[in-house]
């Protein structure tokens, strides 16, 4: 054996050793796996290349994406800005549009109607009526408004349009405005505020206040507003108008009218001037307690008479509460008026009788209460509201010859908060030499809007 | 026929009897202190426009929704009622804000 064979024998054991102690290392890290899951990881390696070619052209699509986008980044703000601006500008257009619509602009027209049916016992009226008040308001500044309400009603065979208001009202200051035209007359609290056929809470008015001893409305001027007093709060009015016309004439006026006055007196036919107002206190917001007069030389002219006074006063109050103990509210309100005449000697040629003497002293008023139980959850007991309301007129003494005493009682379901459905039943008793008592049944439909 | 008015003024009587018990338990919410829509601070103090509104405009009236008008159809109507209902300028200015607000 040379030199050459034992080299070569040692590298063929080393070899041999090292490859001997390599597997029995290797041997040692060996596991056994399921053949399901051998087959799985073979499958992920076999699927390997092919998603790791795939990753490179998604990074590759991706850096091209980023380019791309750098370059539109400033178009789309400049898209943005624009669909911001165009936004604004149909916002804008639709605020224009709808301030500008008819009826939303300085203008608007509001107003009330009601549609009725009246029974009277007796061989009293039997009849359906309806009324149509449309109430138009310009506000032509922050200061000056115009507002105009015209009535019509239904009167035999014609329809009956009347002028109930033309006021143009100038807010002088934080505490007054004056107010000139025809306006409802601010001595009588139940006109200025009640009267309303869907505020009114009985589908007929009160005696005295209404259609009675106080005017409704005066053609004329007026100052008015509010003086906050600490807690309480005061307001006022004072009027100059046309003085109401003492009704005299044999001709043309029924005996039982004579002294009466007529309020509607446009032509200021005696050319004389009335004036009056009213204040009201209010200790607290509840509650409103008011004093109204008002006074005129009504002396008829071309009469040599002596001067002829009327003196005509309103005390009126007013209380609303809202009550979690009644689980509603109570709304209750009275007014009572004085109407005093100097003395006069009425168809002293007998034309219709006379001559007439008689006391021309007069007086009456309301009291009212409702309920409405609007805190119930029930919706239809909520809607509903029970109304009493006890009216007077003392004018036996005078040419009139009657004194009215009525007791209504009344039962309204609210639909909405301004329309109403009211049915009531009055009794009337009167005294007097012109008496004529009588039962009735109202029922009226009457919407604001 | 003679005329009767006793039932009249038994009725009214009675309404006036009514009316003092009634006043007597709306009273006695403001003792106990219950919050109600109507009811809130004094006439002259300081009080939210939501309060005015419900305080002046339901003193007289079924208050109406905001929603029921526009804004400038609400400030047609509260010019028109602060001249009518003898409101103040503080209690004008508050509700047809608390109306603006409201909608």
């Amino acid at each position: 054996m040379n030199t050459k064979t034992i080299g070569l024998a040692v590298l063929a054991a080393a070899l041999t050793s090292s490859v001997l102690a390599q597997e029995a290392g290797t041997n040692s890290q060996f596991i056994t796996i399921p053949r399901e899951q051998y087959l799985l990881l073979k499958k992920l390696a076999d699927e390997y290349p092919k998603l790791a070619e795939e990753m490179k052209e998604m990074k590759a699509f991706k850096a091209q994406a980023e380019v791309t986008l750098k370059k539109v980044a400033p178009q789309q703000a400049e898209t943005d800005q624009a669909l911001d601006e165009l936004d604004k500008k149909i916002t804008d257009v639709k605020k224009l549009a709808k301030d500008s619509a008819p009826g939303t602009n300085k203008f608007l027209l509001t107003g009330y109607g009601s549609a009725g049916f009246t029974a009277q016992n007796r061989g009293g009226d039997k009849k359906f009526a309806a009324t149509f008040n449309p109430i138009f308001l310009w506000k032509l500044s922050d200061r000056l408004l115009f507002e105009g309400e015209l009535e019509a009603e239904l009167e035999g065979a014609d329809t009956h349009l009347a002028l109930e208001i033309a006021q143009m009202s100038y807010v002088l200051n934080d505490y007054m405005t004056f107010g000139a035209g025809k306006f409802l007359n601010p001595a009588n609290y139940f006109v200025e505020r009640q009267h309303m056929a869907w505020v009114n809470k009985l589908p007929d008015k009160p005696l005295a206040v209404y259609d009675g001893l106080l005017p409704e409305s005066n053609l004329g001027m007026q100052l008015r507003g509010a003086l906050p007093a600490g807690s309480m709060k005061f307001g006022y009015a004072v009027y100059v108008a046309n003085a109401p016309m003492l009704m005299i004439d044999p001709a043309t006026v029924a005996p039982s009218d004579f002294g009466k006055l007529e309020f509607n007196n446009f032509d200021n036919s005696d050319h004389h001037v009335a004036f009056g107002g009213r204040i009201g206190f209010q200790p607290f917001p509840e509650l409103e307690v008011g004093y109204g007069m008002q006074y005129a030389d009504v002396t008829p002219r071309g009469v040599g008479v002596n001067a002829i006074h009327a003196l005509l006063q309103s005390l009126d109050f007013s209380y609303v509460r809202d009550s979690a103990v009644l689980c509603g509210t109570i709304n209750l309100k009275g007014q009572w008026v004085w109407s005093k005449v100097s003395d006069f000697v009425y168809d002293p040629t007998s034309l219709a009788g006379g001559p007439y003497t008689f006391s021309n002293k007069r007086e009456g008023g309301y009291v009212q209460l409702a309920y409405r139980p609007s805190r119930l959850d029930n919706p239809i007991l909520k809607n509903l509201e029970g109304v009493v309301r006890a009216d007077m007129l003392n004018q036996a003494k005078t040419a009139a010859g009657v004194d009215e005493r009525r007791l209504t009682f009344g039962l309204n379901y609210w639909l909405t908060p301004s329309s109403v459905c009211k049915v009531a039943y009055a009794l009337d008793r009167q005294r007097g030499s012109n008496a004529d008592p009588h039962d009735t049944l109202m029922i009226q439909f009457a919407t604001g809007f | 026929m003679k005329p009767n008015f006793i039932p009249i003024l038994g009725g009214a009587a009675v309404m006036i009897v009514a009316a003092a018990l009634l006043l007597a338990a709306g009273c006695s919410t403001l003792k106990s202190g219950t919050s109600a829509p109507a009811a809130g601070p004094k006439a002259g103090a300081s009080a939210s426009g939501a309060q005015l509104w419900a305080q002046n405009c339901g003193h007289c009236h079924n208050i109406r929704s905001p929603g029921m008008y526009s804004d400038a159809q609400w400030e047609v109507i509260m010019l028109h009622m602060r001249i009518r209902g003898n409101l103040t300028a503080t209690e004008h200015k508050e509700i047809l804000a608390f109306l603006r607000s409201a909608h």
